[in-house]
């Protein structure tokens, strides 16, 4: 296991860094963010892509 | 002959060739062809499917991934032309761009061990009748699909809003405009009010357009021959998640009075999850790019409207180019966003079909 703190709220988050994948989306069991894995080893969280709007297709 | 290694001019001059074949919607065959050709001199195993489809297949295996583009563009001829990095003509974004992009990395990738990757050049999409993504849907159910949709190089679509198309049709005597009976084109007015109200109604307190009931009247012509005077409209609806759909139509059909009403080119709006392999390989790919990546809704409607419901596998719509462009007579692309994402892509099928792909 592996800890990494949340980006937010500086929560200790536990996690097995070896089923985690990069890029993966997940939530903060403190403040609920969500936050995307963004390596593995070391572990280290950020906060999860935006979500915009566009016109077209 | 099998073409083993591709390059960045290789991969422009692709693009460029698709985008001088005029494609409308009914009227792809040429470009079709064009990628059938481009496929197969990669090594795909390429053909022409029932529906007129362009589908180029790399690899063989129990696993399927589908890079689900379409070959057709809207009407209007733009000359193709370079501008320093900037490519212009019709379908440069919508969507031959992203259709290239795709069928570049699945090239240059290659056959991957169990996993066949499906490149789909389909027909049709900017009708509202998406034939070519239609026929697809019991042919296929792929484990992964991505859409070719322009997105920018470094965000990732995660849904498109619904449409419903609305035809109005009004025949009655010609009354004296001095008389008191309302004349057609005040009665399609009327409708037309009532359904924006609705709309008003609906869409208050909501701050992002995805969550709103958008009309917008795309036609509106009258005509008489004396005794008989004709109003018709075309209106085109954008529907949000959850519209209230049934509710909608029981008011047009209060509002309509004596006029016909034909409904048609019905898409629900679709969401796809976020919380997937395939937005976990983008998102990884777009970062070691070198990119910020982010997710977007679109308020247009996409073949990811026609077969995320059914195929419910991951999918998400990628693509190089700025939907701002979308139909319009500016529209271009950046050859050098075009090439990045090829790369994104390549990443992505490199990730999703790696022995330590979960399975």
């Amino acid at each position: 296991m592996a800890t990494a703190a949340c980006p937010e709220c500086a929560a200790e988050i536990e996690l097995d860094a070896d089923s985690v994948m990069v890029g993966e989306i997940i939530d903060c069991p403190d403040c609920g963010v969500e936050l995307e894995v963004v390596n593995t080893h070391p572990l280290t969280l950020e906060l999860a892509p935006e979500e915009e709007e566009d016109w077209g297709e | 002959m099998t073409r083993l290694i591709s390059n960045d001019a290789e991969a422009v001059a692709f693009l460029t060739e698709l985008i001088s074949i005029p494609s409308f919607s009914g009227q792809e065959r040429g470009a079709v062809e064009r990628f059938i050709g481009e496929m197969e001199m990669y090594g795909a195993a390429a053909e022409v499917d029932g529906a007129g489809n362009g589908v180029a297949a790399f690899g063989e295996g129990p696993h399927q991934l589908l890079l689900l583009g379409h070959i057709d563009t809207v009407p209007g001829i733009i000359p193709v032309r370079r501008e320093g990095s900037l490519l212009y003509g019709r379908g440069a974004v919508d969507a031959k761009g992203p259709l290239a992009a795709m069928a570049m990395a699945a090239a240059q990738l290659g056959a991957r061990p169990g996993w066949q990757i499906v490149v789909v050049g389909a027909v049709e999409e900017e009708a509202a009748s998406s034939r070519g993504a239609r026929y697809l849907l019991e042919r296929y159910q792929p484990r992964y699909c991505i859409i070719g949709e322009p997105s920018t190089w470094s965000r990732i679509t995660l849904g498109y809003k619904g449409r419903l198309l609305i035809d109005y049709t009004l025949e009655q005597p010609i009354g004296h405009t001095a008389g008191r009976e309302s004349g057609g084109c005040e009665q399609a007015a009327a409708f037309w009010q009532n359904l924006l109200e609705y709309c008003r109604a609906y869409n208050h307190g909501l701050d992002v357009r995805f969550a709103m009931l958008d009309p917008s009247l795309r036609r509106m012509n009258s005509s008489d021959d004396g005794l008989t005077e004709r109003v018709e409209m075309r209106i085109g609806m954008r529907l949000p998640p959850h519209a209230p759909l049934h509710e909608l139509l029981a008011q047009l059909d209060i509002w309509r009075g004596e006029a016909e009403l034909r409904t048609h080119g019905e898409e629900q709006a679709y969401i796809a999850d976020k919380r997937t392999p395939l937005c976990a390989a983008f998102l990884a790919a777009i970062r070691t790019a070198g990119g910020q990546p982010a997710f977007v809704f679109k308020t247009g409607t996409s073949d990811m409207n026609v077969v995320g419901p059914l195929w419910n596998c991951p999918i998400a719509a990628y693509g190089p180019g700025d939907s701002a462009l979308d139909h319009t007579p500016r529209e271009h692309i950046d050859l050098r966003e075009y090439l990045r994402s090829i790369e994104v892509i390549k990443a992505v099928l490199s990730r999703l079909t790696s022995a330590a792909s979960p399975a």
